[in-house]
Protein backbone atom coordinates (compact mmCIF):
# COMPACT_ATOMS: atom_id res chain seq x y z
CA UNK A 1 0.00 0.00 0.00
CA UNK A 2 2.81 2.03 0.83
CA UNK A 3 4.48 2.35 -2.86
CA UNK A 4 1.03 3.26 -4.03
CA UNK A 5 0.82 6.32 -1.76
CA UNK A 6 4.52 7.19 -2.54
CA UNK A 7 3.28 7.13 -6.03
CA UNK A 8 0.62 8.81 -5.69
CA UNK A 9 2.49 11.57 -3.95
CA UNK A 10 5.05 11.56 -6.86
CA UNK A 11 2.09 12.26 -9.34
CA UNK A 12 0.83 14.98 -7.61
CA UNK A 13 3.95 16.67 -7.57
CA UNK A 14 4.49 16.05 -11.44
CA UNK A 15 1.37 18.45 -11.86
CA UNK A 16 3.49 21.10 -10.40
CA UNK A 17 6.28 20.44 -12.55
CA UNK A 18 4.42 21.25 -15.49
CA UNK A 19 2.76 23.97 -14.06
CA UNK A 20 1.99 25.53 -17.19
CA UNK A 21 0.00 22.31 -18.64
CA UNK A 22 -1.91 22.03 -16.00
CA UNK A 23 -2.92 25.75 -16.52
CA UNK A 24 -4.14 25.61 -20.03
CA UNK A 25 -5.91 22.13 -19.49
CA UNK A 26 -7.81 23.79 -16.58
CA UNK A 27 -8.49 26.58 -18.68
CA UNK A 28 -10.07 24.34 -21.67
CA UNK A 29 -12.44 22.62 -19.31
CA UNK A 30 -13.63 25.97 -18.03
CA UNK A 31 -13.87 27.21 -21.34
CA UNK A 32 -15.86 24.07 -22.19
CA UNK A 33 -18.14 24.47 -19.43
CA UNK A 34 -18.69 28.00 -20.55
CA UNK A 35 -19.36 26.86 -23.87
CA UNK A 36 -22.22 24.84 -22.78
CA UNK A 37 -23.60 27.19 -19.73
CA UNK A 38 -24.39 30.20 -22.16
CA UNK A 39 -25.48 27.51 -24.83
CA UNK A 40 -28.43 26.28 -22.66
CA UNK A 41 -28.79 30.00 -21.35
CA UNK A 42 -29.33 30.94 -24.74
CA UNK A 43 -31.71 28.09 -25.62
CA UNK A 44 -33.87 28.88 -22.52
CA UNK A 45 -33.96 32.48 -22.90
CA UNK A 46 -37.39 33.06 -21.02
CA UNK A 47 -38.63 29.77 -20.94
CA UNK A 48 -38.56 28.14 -17.78
CA UNK A 49 -38.98 24.61 -18.95
CA UNK A 50 -37.78 23.06 -22.40
CA UNK A 51 -37.51 19.22 -23.77
CA UNK A 52 -38.45 18.01 -20.36
CA UNK A 53 -36.22 19.84 -18.23
CA UNK A 54 -36.53 23.29 -16.34
CA UNK A 55 -33.78 25.61 -17.02
CA UNK A 56 -31.78 24.58 -13.14
CA UNK A 57 -32.29 21.52 -14.05
CA UNK A 58 -30.09 21.76 -17.06
CA UNK A 59 -27.99 23.85 -16.20
CA UNK A 60 -27.38 21.85 -13.02
CA UNK A 61 -26.53 19.29 -15.73
CA UNK A 62 -23.71 21.53 -17.56
CA UNK A 63 -22.25 21.80 -13.68
CA UNK A 64 -23.29 18.14 -13.35
CA UNK A 65 -20.56 17.12 -16.60
CA UNK A 66 -18.23 19.21 -14.87
CA UNK A 67 -18.15 17.17 -12.21
CA UNK A 68 -18.04 13.70 -13.31
CA UNK A 69 -15.69 14.66 -16.42
CA UNK A 70 -13.08 15.16 -13.45
CA UNK A 71 -14.74 12.24 -11.12
CA UNK A 72 -15.31 9.77 -13.64
CA UNK A 73 -13.71 10.80 -17.01
CA UNK A 74 -10.07 12.54 -15.56
CA UNK A 75 -7.58 9.78 -16.52
CA UNK A 76 -3.78 9.04 -17.03
CA UNK A 77 -4.63 5.39 -17.88
CA UNK A 78 -4.36 6.83 -21.70
CA UNK A 79 -0.68 7.71 -21.19
CA UNK A 80 -0.25 3.70 -21.32
CA UNK A 81 -0.85 3.69 -24.67
CA UNK A 82 2.39 5.49 -25.58
CA UNK A 83 4.25 3.42 -23.11
CA UNK A 84 3.70 0.57 -24.64
CA UNK A 85 4.46 2.02 -27.97
CA UNK A 86 7.64 3.95 -27.10
CA UNK A 87 8.95 0.87 -24.85
CA UNK A 88 8.71 2.43 -21.65
CA UNK A 89 6.80 0.15 -20.36
CA UNK A 90 9.76 -2.21 -19.52
CA UNK A 91 10.56 -0.33 -16.65
CA UNK A 92 7.60 -0.79 -14.98
CA UNK A 93 7.61 -4.35 -15.93
CA UNK A 94 10.91 -4.91 -13.46
CA UNK A 95 9.32 -2.90 -11.03
CA UNK A 96 7.46 -4.76 -7.89
CA UNK A 97 3.94 -2.92 -8.64
CA UNK A 98 0.99 -4.10 -10.46
CA UNK A 99 0.30 -2.50 -13.36
CA UNK A 100 -3.37 -1.80 -13.11
CA UNK A 101 -2.47 -0.80 -9.35
CA UNK A 102 0.15 2.10 -11.13
CA UNK A 103 -2.09 3.18 -13.48
CA UNK A 104 -5.69 3.31 -11.29
CA UNK A 105 -3.52 5.28 -8.63
CA UNK A 106 -2.40 7.87 -11.03
CA UNK A 107 -6.13 8.64 -12.06
CA UNK A 108 -7.07 8.46 -8.33
CA UNK A 109 -4.76 11.42 -8.65
CA UNK A 110 -5.44 12.98 -11.32
CA UNK A 111 -9.38 13.21 -10.36
CA UNK A 112 -8.40 14.42 -6.95
CA UNK A 113 -6.47 17.21 -8.63
CA UNK A 114 -9.31 17.93 -11.39
CA UNK A 115 -11.96 18.04 -8.84
CA UNK A 116 -10.31 20.24 -6.43
CA UNK A 117 -10.27 22.99 -9.22
CA UNK A 118 -13.47 22.52 -10.97
CA UNK A 119 -14.98 23.17 -7.45
CA UNK A 120 -13.36 26.24 -7.27
CA UNK A 121 -13.89 27.17 -10.96
CA UNK A 122 -17.39 26.36 -10.77
CA UNK A 123 -18.47 28.12 -7.43
CA UNK A 124 -16.71 31.36 -9.10
CA UNK A 125 -18.84 31.22 -11.89
CA UNK A 126 -21.77 30.37 -10.33
CA UNK A 127 -21.46 33.32 -7.64
CA UNK A 128 -20.42 35.54 -10.92
CA UNK A 129 -24.00 34.20 -12.59
CA UNK A 130 -25.77 33.91 -9.23
CA UNK A 131 -27.17 30.91 -10.62
CA UNK A 132 -28.55 28.52 -7.59
CA UNK A 133 -27.96 24.83 -8.20
CA UNK A 134 -30.36 22.09 -8.08
CA UNK A 135 -30.06 19.72 -5.18
CA UNK A 136 -32.27 16.83 -5.25
CA UNK A 137 -35.16 16.22 -2.46
CA UNK A 138 -34.95 12.84 -1.66
CA UNK A 139 -32.32 11.85 0.55
CA UNK A 140 -31.88 8.62 -1.57
CA UNK A 141 -30.90 10.50 -4.60
CA UNK A 142 -27.78 11.17 -3.04
CA UNK A 143 -26.89 7.70 -1.98
CA UNK A 144 -27.98 6.26 -5.72
CA UNK A 145 -26.25 8.86 -7.27
CA UNK A 146 -22.75 8.29 -5.46
CA UNK A 147 -23.32 4.25 -5.70
CA UNK A 148 -23.74 4.65 -9.71
CA UNK A 149 -20.89 7.61 -9.86
CA UNK A 150 -18.62 5.31 -8.20
CA UNK A 151 -19.41 2.33 -10.28
CA UNK A 152 -19.38 4.46 -13.51
CA UNK A 153 -15.71 5.51 -12.38
CA UNK A 154 -14.16 1.92 -12.37
CA UNK A 155 -16.20 1.69 -15.26
CA UNK A 156 -14.34 4.47 -17.59
CA UNK A 157 -11.13 2.97 -15.68
CA UNK A 158 -11.40 -0.17 -17.02
CA UNK A 159 -12.54 0.44 -20.31
CA UNK A 160 -9.96 3.17 -20.73
CA UNK A 161 -7.73 0.67 -19.58
CA UNK A 162 -8.79 -1.97 -22.25
CA UNK A 163 -8.64 0.87 -25.28
CA UNK A 164 -4.98 1.55 -24.02
CA UNK A 165 -4.01 -2.20 -24.00
CA UNK A 166 -4.95 -2.14 -27.64
CA UNK A 167 -1.51 -0.93 -28.31
CA UNK A 168 -0.02 -4.23 -28.00
CA UNK A 169 -1.25 -5.18 -31.28
CA UNK A 170 -2.16 -1.63 -33.47
CA UNK A 171 0.18 1.77 -33.91
CA UNK A 172 -2.64 3.53 -34.98
CA UNK A 173 -3.81 3.57 -31.36
CA UNK A 174 -4.43 7.34 -30.96
CA UNK A 175 -7.30 6.78 -33.56
CA UNK A 176 -8.28 3.79 -31.72
CA UNK A 177 -8.62 5.93 -28.76
CA UNK A 178 -9.61 9.23 -30.21
CA UNK A 179 -13.02 7.55 -31.89
CA UNK A 180 -14.05 5.37 -29.18
CA UNK A 181 -12.53 7.24 -25.97
CA UNK A 182 -13.35 10.50 -27.06
CA UNK A 183 -15.94 11.20 -30.12
CA UNK A 184 -18.30 7.69 -28.98
CA UNK A 185 -18.24 8.59 -25.35
CA UNK A 186 -18.05 12.10 -24.77
CA UNK A 187 -21.28 11.96 -27.18
CA UNK A 188 -22.86 8.68 -26.10
CA UNK A 189 -22.06 9.16 -22.33
CA UNK A 190 -24.15 12.61 -22.71
CA UNK A 191 -20.62 14.98 -21.80
CA UNK A 192 -21.93 17.24 -24.00
CA UNK A 193 -25.91 17.67 -23.48
CA UNK A 194 -28.51 14.93 -21.88
CA UNK A 195 -29.02 12.35 -24.55
CA UNK A 196 -32.62 11.40 -24.52
CA UNK A 197 -32.84 15.41 -26.17
CA UNK A 198 -32.00 13.01 -29.26
CA UNK A 199 -34.89 11.62 -31.31
CA UNK A 200 -35.75 8.44 -29.44
CA UNK A 201 -34.59 5.76 -32.14
CA UNK A 202 -31.21 6.97 -31.40
CA UNK A 203 -31.15 7.05 -27.67
CA UNK A 204 -32.20 3.62 -27.83
CA UNK A 205 -29.12 2.78 -29.86
CA UNK A 206 -26.96 5.03 -27.30
CA UNK A 207 -28.68 2.86 -23.99
CA UNK A 208 -27.02 -0.02 -25.44
CA UNK A 209 -23.31 1.25 -25.21
CA UNK A 210 -22.27 1.52 -21.93
CA UNK A 211 -21.20 5.15 -22.20
CA UNK A 212 -24.98 6.68 -20.48
CA UNK A 213 -23.78 4.93 -17.37
CA UNK A 214 -20.96 6.94 -17.33
CA UNK A 215 -22.28 10.74 -17.13
CA UNK A 216 -26.21 10.72 -18.42
CA UNK A 217 -27.98 8.19 -15.49
CA UNK A 218 -26.13 9.77 -12.41
CA UNK A 219 -27.31 13.12 -13.73
CA UNK A 220 -30.69 11.97 -14.45
CA UNK A 221 -30.34 10.46 -10.69
CA UNK A 222 -29.21 13.72 -9.22
CA UNK A 223 -32.35 15.81 -11.16
CA UNK A 224 -34.63 12.67 -9.94
CA UNK A 225 -35.64 12.04 -13.08
CA UNK A 226 -35.62 8.40 -12.68
CA UNK A 227 -38.46 5.92 -11.09
CA UNK A 228 -36.56 3.68 -8.31
CA UNK A 229 -37.38 1.02 -10.60
CA UNK A 230 -35.32 2.38 -13.18
CA UNK A 231 -32.08 3.59 -10.91
CA UNK A 232 -31.64 0.19 -9.97
CA UNK A 233 -31.63 -0.97 -13.29
CA UNK A 234 -29.54 1.49 -14.46
CA UNK A 235 -26.99 0.47 -11.31
CA UNK A 236 -27.26 -3.51 -12.72
CA UNK A 237 -26.83 -2.84 -16.00
CA UNK A 238 -23.69 -0.63 -14.78
CA UNK A 239 -22.67 -3.40 -12.64
CA UNK A 240 -22.76 -5.88 -15.43
CA UNK A 241 -20.92 -3.39 -18.52
CA UNK A 242 -18.22 -3.34 -15.00
CA UNK A 243 -17.77 -7.02 -14.60
CA UNK A 244 -16.91 -7.30 -18.81
CA UNK A 245 -14.76 -4.56 -18.96
CA UNK A 246 -12.98 -5.33 -15.73
CA UNK A 247 -12.56 -9.12 -17.53
CA UNK A 248 -11.87 -7.88 -20.75
CA UNK A 249 -8.92 -5.34 -19.36
CA UNK A 250 -7.33 -8.09 -17.46
CA UNK A 251 -7.62 -10.82 -20.26
CA UNK A 252 -6.40 -8.08 -22.91
CA UNK A 253 -3.29 -6.93 -20.31
CA UNK A 254 -2.37 -11.00 -19.98
CA UNK A 255 -2.69 -11.69 -23.93
CA UNK A 256 -1.19 -7.89 -24.86
CA UNK A 257 1.95 -8.59 -22.54
CA UNK A 258 3.18 -11.67 -23.99
CA UNK A 259 2.97 -9.91 -27.27
CA UNK A 260 5.28 -6.75 -25.90
CA UNK A 261 8.18 -6.02 -28.32
CA UNK A 262 9.63 -3.78 -26.09
CA UNK A 263 10.41 -1.24 -28.97
CA UNK A 264 13.04 1.08 -27.86
CA UNK A 265 12.73 0.19 -24.13
CA UNK B 1 7.47 37.62 -56.73
CA UNK B 2 4.87 35.61 -59.08
CA UNK B 3 7.52 33.04 -59.47
CA UNK B 4 8.45 33.07 -55.94
CA UNK B 5 4.88 31.97 -54.67
CA UNK B 6 4.70 29.27 -58.11
CA UNK B 7 7.95 27.88 -56.50
CA UNK B 8 6.02 27.95 -52.73
CA UNK B 9 2.99 26.04 -53.80
CA UNK B 10 4.78 22.98 -56.13
CA UNK B 11 7.20 22.82 -52.84
CA UNK B 12 3.67 22.62 -50.64
CA UNK B 13 2.32 19.99 -53.27
CA UNK B 14 5.41 18.27 -52.62
CA UNK B 15 5.55 18.33 -49.04
CA UNK B 16 1.48 17.47 -49.58
CA UNK B 17 1.86 14.94 -51.40
CA UNK B 18 4.51 13.48 -48.85
CA UNK B 19 2.40 13.53 -46.42
CA UNK B 20 -0.51 11.69 -48.12
CA UNK B 21 2.24 8.80 -48.81
CA UNK B 22 3.07 8.42 -45.50
CA UNK B 23 -1.32 8.41 -43.95
CA UNK B 24 -1.59 6.01 -46.75
CA UNK B 25 0.97 3.45 -45.21
CA UNK B 26 -1.23 3.33 -41.89
CA UNK B 27 -4.96 3.27 -43.54
CA UNK B 28 -6.70 2.04 -40.31
CA UNK B 29 -5.74 5.03 -38.83
CA UNK B 30 -6.97 6.83 -41.76
CA UNK B 31 -10.37 5.56 -41.71
CA UNK B 32 -10.93 5.46 -37.87
CA UNK B 33 -9.84 9.45 -38.18
CA UNK B 34 -12.40 9.73 -40.74
CA UNK B 35 -15.11 7.76 -39.21
CA UNK B 36 -14.80 10.10 -36.06
CA UNK B 37 -15.00 13.29 -37.59
CA UNK B 38 -17.94 11.85 -39.84
CA UNK B 39 -19.77 10.91 -36.63
CA UNK B 40 -18.95 14.33 -34.64
CA UNK B 41 -20.04 16.33 -37.53
CA UNK B 42 -23.50 14.27 -37.92
CA UNK B 43 -24.26 13.43 -33.84
CA UNK B 44 -23.63 17.50 -33.54
CA UNK B 45 -26.22 18.46 -36.36
CA UNK B 46 -28.86 16.07 -35.24
CA UNK B 47 -28.19 17.81 -32.14
CA UNK B 48 -28.96 21.08 -33.09
CA UNK B 49 -31.58 19.61 -35.47
CA UNK B 50 -33.45 18.42 -32.55
CA UNK B 51 -33.08 21.21 -30.44
CA UNK B 52 -33.97 24.00 -32.65
CA UNK B 53 -36.59 21.91 -34.50
CA UNK B 54 -38.50 22.58 -30.12
CA UNK B 55 -36.94 25.95 -29.15
CA UNK B 56 -37.15 27.29 -33.34
CA UNK B 57 -34.67 29.89 -32.45
CA UNK B 58 -31.25 30.68 -30.75
CA UNK B 59 -30.34 34.51 -29.78
CA UNK B 60 -32.78 35.38 -31.99
CA UNK B 61 -31.31 33.23 -34.86
CA UNK B 62 -33.69 30.89 -37.41
CA UNK B 63 -33.04 27.30 -37.02
CA UNK B 64 -31.89 27.94 -40.67
CA UNK B 65 -29.42 30.65 -39.49
CA UNK B 66 -27.88 28.49 -36.46
CA UNK B 67 -27.09 25.07 -38.76
CA UNK B 68 -25.52 27.86 -41.13
CA UNK B 69 -23.25 28.93 -38.56
CA UNK B 70 -21.98 25.71 -37.42
CA UNK B 71 -21.95 24.64 -41.26
CA UNK B 72 -19.35 27.60 -41.75
CA UNK B 73 -17.49 26.80 -38.37
CA UNK B 74 -16.25 23.27 -39.89
CA UNK B 75 -15.40 24.89 -43.04
CA UNK B 76 -13.03 27.10 -41.25
CA UNK B 77 -11.95 24.61 -38.93
CA UNK B 78 -11.00 22.03 -41.59
CA UNK B 79 -9.08 24.21 -44.14
CA UNK B 80 -7.61 25.95 -41.09
CA UNK B 81 -6.30 21.93 -40.02
CA UNK B 82 -6.08 21.35 -43.46
CA UNK B 83 -3.98 23.81 -44.79
CA UNK B 84 -1.32 24.10 -41.41
CA UNK B 85 -1.48 21.33 -39.73
CA UNK B 86 2.60 21.27 -39.92
CA UNK B 87 2.76 22.86 -36.50
CA UNK B 88 1.75 19.92 -35.13
CA UNK B 89 4.87 18.07 -36.14
CA UNK B 90 6.90 21.25 -35.34
CA UNK B 91 7.79 20.44 -31.73
CA UNK B 92 9.63 16.71 -32.29
CA UNK B 93 12.04 19.58 -34.87
CA UNK B 94 12.60 21.92 -32.06
CA UNK B 95 13.61 19.78 -29.37
CA UNK B 96 15.66 17.52 -31.64
CA UNK B 97 17.36 20.49 -32.95
CA UNK B 98 16.70 19.13 -37.10
CA UNK B 99 14.33 22.31 -37.82
CA UNK B 100 18.55 24.10 -38.31
CA UNK B 101 18.30 21.71 -41.61
CA UNK B 102 15.39 23.57 -42.65
CA UNK B 103 16.75 27.15 -41.84
CA UNK B 104 19.31 26.38 -44.14
CA UNK B 105 16.85 25.77 -46.93
CA UNK B 106 16.01 28.74 -49.03
CA UNK B 107 12.55 29.10 -47.78
CA UNK B 108 10.99 31.43 -45.90
CA UNK B 109 11.52 30.38 -42.04
CA UNK B 110 8.06 29.58 -41.47
CA UNK B 111 7.21 27.29 -44.31
CA UNK B 112 8.10 24.20 -42.66
CA UNK B 113 6.82 24.60 -39.36
CA UNK B 114 3.19 25.77 -41.05
CA UNK B 115 3.01 24.20 -44.12
CA UNK B 116 5.27 20.96 -43.66
CA UNK B 117 2.71 18.50 -43.38
CA UNK B 118 -1.29 19.01 -44.96
CA UNK B 119 -3.55 16.27 -43.90
CA UNK B 120 -5.22 14.63 -47.11
CA UNK B 121 -7.92 13.55 -44.62
CA UNK B 122 -9.13 17.21 -44.22
CA UNK B 123 -9.46 17.43 -47.43
CA UNK B 124 -11.57 14.60 -48.14
CA UNK B 125 -13.54 16.11 -45.93
CA UNK B 126 -13.55 19.63 -47.25
CA UNK B 127 -15.12 18.46 -50.60
CA UNK B 128 -18.32 17.19 -49.62
CA UNK B 129 -18.61 19.96 -46.89
CA UNK B 130 -18.14 22.54 -49.23
CA UNK B 131 -20.65 20.82 -51.79
CA UNK B 132 -23.25 20.28 -49.10
CA UNK B 133 -22.39 24.10 -47.31
CA UNK B 134 -23.31 25.17 -51.07
CA UNK B 135 -26.38 23.24 -51.65
CA UNK B 136 -28.29 24.22 -47.92
CA UNK B 137 -27.30 27.65 -48.86
CA UNK B 138 -29.44 27.55 -51.39
CA UNK B 139 -32.38 25.56 -50.83
CA UNK B 140 -32.58 27.44 -47.88
CA UNK B 141 -32.46 30.81 -49.40
CA UNK B 142 -29.85 31.97 -47.35
CA UNK B 143 -28.45 33.73 -50.40
CA UNK B 144 -28.56 37.38 -50.24
CA UNK B 145 -26.39 38.59 -53.15
CA UNK B 146 -23.57 38.43 -55.21
CA UNK B 147 -22.06 41.04 -52.71
CA UNK B 148 -22.88 39.54 -49.97
CA UNK B 149 -21.19 36.42 -51.37
CA UNK B 150 -18.00 38.17 -52.80
CA UNK B 151 -18.14 39.23 -49.21
CA UNK B 152 -17.76 36.00 -47.51
CA UNK B 153 -14.84 34.82 -49.71
CA UNK B 154 -12.99 37.85 -48.64
CA UNK B 155 -13.74 37.07 -44.84
CA UNK B 156 -12.93 33.63 -45.40
CA UNK B 157 -9.35 34.24 -47.03
CA UNK B 158 -9.12 37.22 -44.08
CA UNK B 159 -9.62 34.14 -41.59
CA UNK B 160 -6.88 31.98 -43.07
CA UNK B 161 -5.00 34.57 -42.42
CA UNK B 162 -5.74 35.22 -39.73
CA UNK B 163 -5.39 30.96 -38.85
CA UNK B 164 -1.74 31.46 -40.32
CA UNK B 165 -1.02 34.46 -37.79
CA UNK B 166 -2.40 32.33 -35.05
CA UNK B 167 -0.41 29.07 -35.76
CA UNK B 168 2.40 30.95 -36.14
CA UNK B 169 2.61 32.87 -32.91
CA UNK B 170 2.09 29.32 -31.83
CA UNK B 171 5.49 28.10 -33.47
CA UNK B 172 7.14 31.10 -32.08
CA UNK B 173 6.00 30.40 -28.55
CA UNK B 174 7.42 26.43 -29.42
CA UNK B 175 10.84 27.72 -29.83
CA UNK B 176 10.93 29.75 -26.36
CA UNK B 177 9.27 27.38 -24.57
CA UNK B 178 8.99 24.13 -26.52
CA UNK B 179 5.37 23.80 -25.67
CA UNK B 180 2.84 23.65 -27.82
CA UNK B 181 -0.04 21.20 -27.89
CA UNK B 182 -2.01 22.50 -24.72
CA UNK B 183 -1.90 26.35 -26.60
CA UNK B 184 -3.27 24.66 -30.14
CA UNK B 185 -5.88 22.64 -28.07
CA UNK B 186 -6.95 26.25 -26.00
CA UNK B 187 -7.32 27.41 -29.64
CA UNK B 188 -9.24 24.48 -30.82
CA UNK B 189 -11.84 24.84 -27.38
CA UNK B 190 -11.83 28.80 -28.07
CA UNK B 191 -12.99 27.88 -31.63
CA UNK B 192 -15.06 25.27 -30.96
CA UNK B 193 -17.39 28.63 -29.12
CA UNK B 194 -18.22 29.90 -32.51
CA UNK B 195 -19.88 26.43 -33.63
CA UNK B 196 -22.98 28.25 -32.26
CA UNK B 197 -23.56 32.00 -33.34
CA UNK B 198 -21.22 34.03 -30.91
CA UNK B 199 -24.13 36.39 -29.92
CA UNK B 200 -25.21 33.92 -27.01
CA UNK B 201 -22.52 34.65 -24.98
CA UNK B 202 -21.78 38.01 -22.32
CA UNK B 203 -20.18 41.22 -24.10
CA UNK B 204 -16.91 40.36 -21.76
CA UNK B 205 -16.49 37.30 -23.45
CA UNK B 206 -17.59 38.54 -26.79
CA UNK B 207 -14.86 40.97 -26.44
CA UNK B 208 -12.13 38.32 -25.35
CA UNK B 209 -12.81 36.22 -28.62
CA UNK B 210 -12.78 38.98 -30.38
CA UNK B 211 -9.53 40.26 -29.42
CA UNK B 212 -7.43 37.67 -27.69
CA UNK B 213 -8.12 34.48 -30.54
CA UNK B 214 -10.10 36.21 -32.60
CA UNK B 215 -12.34 33.34 -33.43
CA UNK B 216 -15.22 36.00 -34.16
CA UNK B 217 -13.44 36.88 -37.24
CA UNK B 218 -12.38 33.53 -38.10
CA UNK B 219 -15.91 32.29 -38.14
CA UNK B 220 -18.85 34.64 -37.02
CA UNK B 221 -17.96 37.28 -39.20
CA UNK B 222 -17.69 35.72 -42.44
CA UNK B 223 -20.76 33.72 -41.75
CA UNK B 224 -22.55 36.95 -40.96
CA UNK B 225 -21.16 38.52 -44.14
CA UNK B 226 -22.52 36.24 -46.55
CA UNK B 227 -26.51 36.30 -44.75
CA UNK B 228 -26.01 40.15 -45.14
CA UNK B 229 -25.79 40.89 -41.12
CA UNK B 230 -22.30 42.31 -41.20
CA UNK B 231 -22.37 46.31 -40.61
CA UNK B 232 -19.54 48.26 -42.27
CA UNK B 233 -18.13 49.07 -38.90
CA UNK B 234 -17.43 45.57 -38.57
CA UNK B 235 -15.76 44.94 -41.72
CA UNK B 236 -13.39 47.30 -41.27
CA UNK B 237 -12.19 46.12 -37.84
CA UNK B 238 -12.18 42.45 -38.70
CA UNK B 239 -9.78 43.65 -41.18
CA UNK B 240 -7.58 45.68 -38.84
CA UNK B 241 -7.80 42.93 -35.76
CA UNK B 242 -6.68 40.62 -38.63
CA UNK B 243 -4.02 42.98 -40.41
CA UNK B 244 -2.68 43.67 -36.56
CA UNK B 245 -2.49 40.05 -35.21
CA UNK B 246 -0.32 39.06 -38.64
CA UNK B 247 1.99 41.93 -38.17
CA UNK B 248 2.41 41.26 -34.16
CA UNK B 249 2.91 37.47 -35.59
CA UNK B 250 5.46 38.20 -37.65
CA UNK B 251 7.04 40.52 -35.69
CA UNK B 252 7.27 38.18 -32.71
CA UNK B 253 8.09 35.13 -34.95
CA UNK B 254 11.60 37.23 -35.88
CA UNK B 255 12.28 37.23 -32.41
CA UNK B 256 11.70 34.02 -31.33
CA UNK B 257 13.99 32.90 -34.22
CA UNK B 258 16.84 35.10 -32.40
CA UNK B 259 16.47 33.27 -29.77
CA UNK B 260 16.13 29.59 -31.32
CA UNK B 261 18.65 27.39 -29.64
CA UNK B 262 19.69 24.81 -31.92
CA UNK B 263 19.21 21.94 -29.03
CA UNK B 264 20.33 18.61 -29.42
CA UNK B 265 21.97 19.47 -32.82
Amino acid sequence: MGKYLLLGKLTFEEYFVYRLNFVLWRFRSLVFFLTLFFFWLAIYGNRSEFLGYQKAQMLAYVVGIAFLRSIVLGSRSADLAGQVRSGELTKLFLQPIKIIGFWFTRDIVDKFLNLLFTILEITVVLLIFKFPLWFPQKPESYLFFFILAILALFLYFFLSFSLSVVAFWTEEIWTTRWLFGVIFLEFFAGAFFPIDVLPGWLTKIIYLTPFPYLVFFPLKIWLEQLSTVMILKAILICFGWLVFFYWLAHFLWQKGAKNYGAYGG
Amino acid sequence: MEHMVARLIKIWLMFASRAAQSQFLTLLAGVLFLIGKIVRFLLFFVFLFAILSSSKTLADYSREQVIFFFLVFNLVDIMIQFFFRGVYQFRPLVISGNYDLDLLKPLPSFFRPIFGWTDILDFTTLVPLWGYFIWFVFTNHLFTGFIDFALFFLLLLNALMVGFAFHLFVCAVCILTTEIDHLIEVYLDLANMARFPTDIYQKGIQYILTFTIPVIILITIPAKALLGLLSWQWLILSLVISGLFLWGSLRFWKYALTQYSSASS
